[in-house]
């Protein structure tokens, strides 16, 4: 899956492809055109080029190599258009020609400044300097363009009358005449410069390309150091020491809300994530999922240390994302994702993330969908976390609880604004199969009606 | 002629017509002439990508502009390759039009070109510090079809207005009109130190104490005025709308007593009839400017599209008298 659809998915991962500083349009194009990987080699490779980027920007941040790349990077146009008509030989124009030189050139500068970070073998350009040569035929080096009167013999004796006649309002005929003559000239110099420049057409598409993905991974760079994010290595489980989920983190330092990364360690098969409400149940399985997949497109973890595996997906029933399936009651939108993810599981190693699954019908028949998913997904090669408030599934999966309300973990006095002060947010391993029962306790300091809760507090001692 | 010594006091210049037809281009192309002669390289662009060789409204030929040896133009992709001259170019914009990217390029040889630009008035900016920057004397923006915002003083430096025969045929109209808008564009200024106080000041209406700083009255956008029941004058008589000034202000304000200073931006900013207007201030009210246009000219075309023909002499007589401001016919100049 590419990019530019996983951002649809994950709000959270739309919200990192976001935070990107990219400079140019062709290396936005490229970046949501990369796809989920799952090519240790290639993402290993990735990664140590993102981690020698970085590097070079500690390095050089302010100094002249990086700050004429991004220069170059600015002034990059997406030619994938140009490039099409070159591939087939359409005739190109001026402007066109006038793009393709200046891309020339543009890759002269930008491969000095790659080479003065001392990543030439890293980021190698092709050489188009013979397609600047067919487009500078005066060799002034400049990227400047016009059908030079070097193209062609006739154009200069022709230019110099029409000056002439220009400059003394001569003949009007004579002068449509010639500019009549010149267009044709020059439209026949084109195609022969199209022609000439086919053979290139590899070399400065590669250019385009190259350009493209150094915008890409020096935007990487410089996010990871923004956001202290980590190379992850490849191992036989997920494992995140301090957790971040970017999007979150961000909002809650904007308004001075407390946040607080998580350690996780997941092996294969399932395992059930109980806790109270208002614990962080949804989030954990959102940073997750980003975190993933950021790690499979070929950016670094948003952790202070990631083991990861790699898996052919990230799929997801998490309950508040389902525009697409307007129409639906809650219900049935989440039954259709779960069956989907189902299937999918017979297939393909993914890492599957379902968030309270069947919390909106019955009871009974909800806790019994949740027992045969947890059957059924406990057998599949894929690695599932599912939050649940159901206690007592049986089975042999693994459990965690997130700890939840601390009475006095804060300070201060509780009030519905600050009980995320009163959270402790880590997981721990949970023998038991019991789940809190906490939601009154909660209702209660968020300022339910009181009779609301006396009242159903009296249902369950009876 | 006058005029275009008046211009070269100046960096940039904006082309602005009261309505199609009005001469703008061969307006244009006069000062162009001009300057050649006076060897000035000029930078010049347009606003809007309407610009077509025949007129679409009218069918009526529409004037290139030519431009001469050293000079350079901004104009999109489709109107370049049709140039008539020989250029070279020198950038190419990123931004995409209807007619592709904007092109900039250095006249190598006099010829006439297809001028368009810029959609947006801060892009226009950047095109002309653009040209400046590459070595031209003046930037110059030709007008489009019913487009004043290019004439705001944040855009350009000061301006031709061209009126004429398709504003009115009956030169009475046609001098009541362009003396409405010439009217607006000459309105005084405030002081530096209000200027100063009120140019960082963010959008809706503001009221202005004795001290000149201002207070946010609470009303987002002047088209919500009726609405709000606040009393307008609490801070003061002088009052600020920073974004655009409607009829349906004036009207508010005009029964609420004399002595109202009202304060716009400047006169782009001004979506007013000469009725709301002429009561506004016939109430003892002022309408002022954070900064006036500079009027460098008015110039008359006295043909209109549908073929009427005023009297040339007796039509610049009439509006040199009624503007205090020389007119002239752009067919003779």
């Amino acid at each position: 899956m590419k990019i530019k659809e996983l951002i649809k998915q994950d709000a959270g991962f739309q919200y990192v492809v976001d935070s990107l500083e990219l400079m140019s349009a062709a290396g936005r194009r490229a970046l949501l055109e990369t796809t989920f990987s799952g090519d240790a080699e290639w993402l290993e490779a990735e990664w140590r080029r993102l981690g020698t980027a970085i590097e070079a920007v500690h390095e050089y941040k302010y100094k002249k190599p990086y700050i004429e790349l991004r220069h170059c990077l600015m002034q990059l146009h997406d030619l994938r258009g140009t490039l099409s008509s070159l591939a087939c030989r359409t005739p190109l124009n001026e402007v066109e020609l006038f793009e393709l030189k200046n891309l020339a050139q543009l890759r002269r500068t930008a491969a000095e400044a790659i080479a003065g970070l001392g990543m030439a073998t890293m980021l190698p350009l092709p050489d188009t300097d013979e397609a600047f040569a067919l487009l500078d035929p005066d060799g002034t080096g400049i990227a400047n363009f016009y059908i030079y009167d070097s193209y062609d013999p006739r154009l200069a004796p022709l230019r110099r009358e029409l000056k002439a006649l220009q400059e003394h309002d001569g003949d009007a005929g004579r002068i449509a005449q010639l500019l009549a003559e010149q267009s044709e000239i020059q439209a026949a110099v084109c195609l022969r410069l199209t022609d000439a420049l086919h053979a290139h057409h590899d070399a400065l598409g590669k250019t385009l390309e190259q350009m493209a993905y150094a915008d890409i991974l020096f935007a990487k760079a410089e996010l990871a150091i923004a956001w202290n994010l980590t190379k992850p290595t490849i191992g036989s489980r997920i494992e995140y020491r301090a957790l971040v989920n970017p999007r979150l983190k961000h909002r809650n330092e904007a308004t001075h809300l407390r946040y607080q990364p998580v350690d996780i360690a997941l092996g294969a098969g399932v395992t059930l994530v109980t806790g109270a409400n208002m614990a962080g149940k949804t989030v954990l399985l959102k940073s997750i999922g980003t975190a993933q997949t950021m790690v499979q497109c070929g950016f670094f973890a948003p952790a202070e240390s990631t083991e990861t595996v790699l898996f052919d997906g990230v799929a997801t029933s998490i309950g508040d994302d389902q525009d697409e399936m307007n129409g639906l009651s809650s219900y049935a939108a989440e039954i259709i994702k779960i069956s989907d993810i189902v299937r999918r599981c017979r297939t393909e190693r993914l890492l599957v993330l379902i968030d309270e699954p069947a919390r909106t019908t019955n009871p009974v028949e909800g806790k019994a969908i949740v027992q045969a998913l947890t059957g059924i997904m406990e057998q599949a090669p894929s690695t599932t976390l599912i939050t649940t408030h159901y206690g007592n599934l049986g089975g042999k999966c693994r459990r965690l609880r997130v700890k939840g309300f601390v009475e006095g973990m804060a300070d201060v006095p509780l009030t519905p604004r600050n009980i995320n002060l009163f959270i402790d947010y880590s997981l721990t391993e949970d023998a038991s199969g019991e789940v809190p029962h906490e939601a009154l306790r909660i209702a209660d300091i968020l300022g339910c009606d009181s009779e609301l809760i006396e009242t159903a507090r009296k249902h369950i001692n009876n | 002629m006058p005029f275009v010594d008046e211009i070269l006091k100046h960096r940039s210049l904006s082309i602005v017509g009261l309505e199609k037809n009005t001469g703008k281009t061969v307006c244009l192309n006069y000062i162009l002439r001009r300057l050649n002669e006076k060897q000035v390289a000029v930078g010049v662009t347009s606003i809007g990508v309407d610009g077509e060789q025949v007129d679409s409204v009218f069918t009526t030929a529409k004037p290139e502009v030519t431009l001469y040896e050293g000079s350079r133009f901004i104009t999109s992709e489709q109107h370049y390759l049709k140039r008539q001259t020989v250029s070279v170019l020198e950038h190419v914009d990123s931004r995409r039009t209807a007619l592709g990217p904007l092109v900039t390029a250095r006249v190598l040889v006099r010829g006439k070109v297809l001028l368009s630009g810029a959609a947006t008035t801060g892009v226009l900016r950047s095109h002309i510090s653009q040209l400046l920057d590459a070595g031209c004397r003046l930037a110059i923006v030709d007008g489009a079809l019913s487009r004043l915002s290019l004439a705001s003083p944040t855009v350009t430096d000061c301006m031709v207005l061209a009126t004429g025969a398709a504003v009115s045929a009956n030169l009475k109209q046609l001098v009541a009109k362009t003396r409405f808008v010439h009217s607006l564009i000459s309105l005084d200024e405030v002081s530096p130190t209000l200027r100063a106080a009120l140019s960082p000041v963010g959008s809706g209406l503001w009221g202005v104490d004795k001290e000149g700083e201002p207070h946010d009255l609470g009303i987002a956008s002047v088209f919500l005025i009726g609405n709000s029941g606040a009393d307008l004058l609490r801070f003061g008589h002088t009052l600020f709308a920073s974004g655009a000034v409607s009829d349906r202000l004036l009207k508010t304000l005009t029964p609420l007593g004399k002595d109202i200073t009202l304060v716009a931006r400047d006169f782009t900013k001004l979506f007013i009839t000469p009725e709301a207007y002429n009561e506004f201030t016939r109430k003892g009210n002022r309408l002022l400017v954070l900064q006036r246009s500079r009027l460098v000219a008015v110039t008359l075309n006295p043909t209109s599209p549908q073929g009427f023909l005023l009297d040339s002499r007796a039509a610049c007589d009439a509006l040199s008298e009624a503007l205090q401001t020389p007119v002239y016919d752009v067919m003779k100049i």
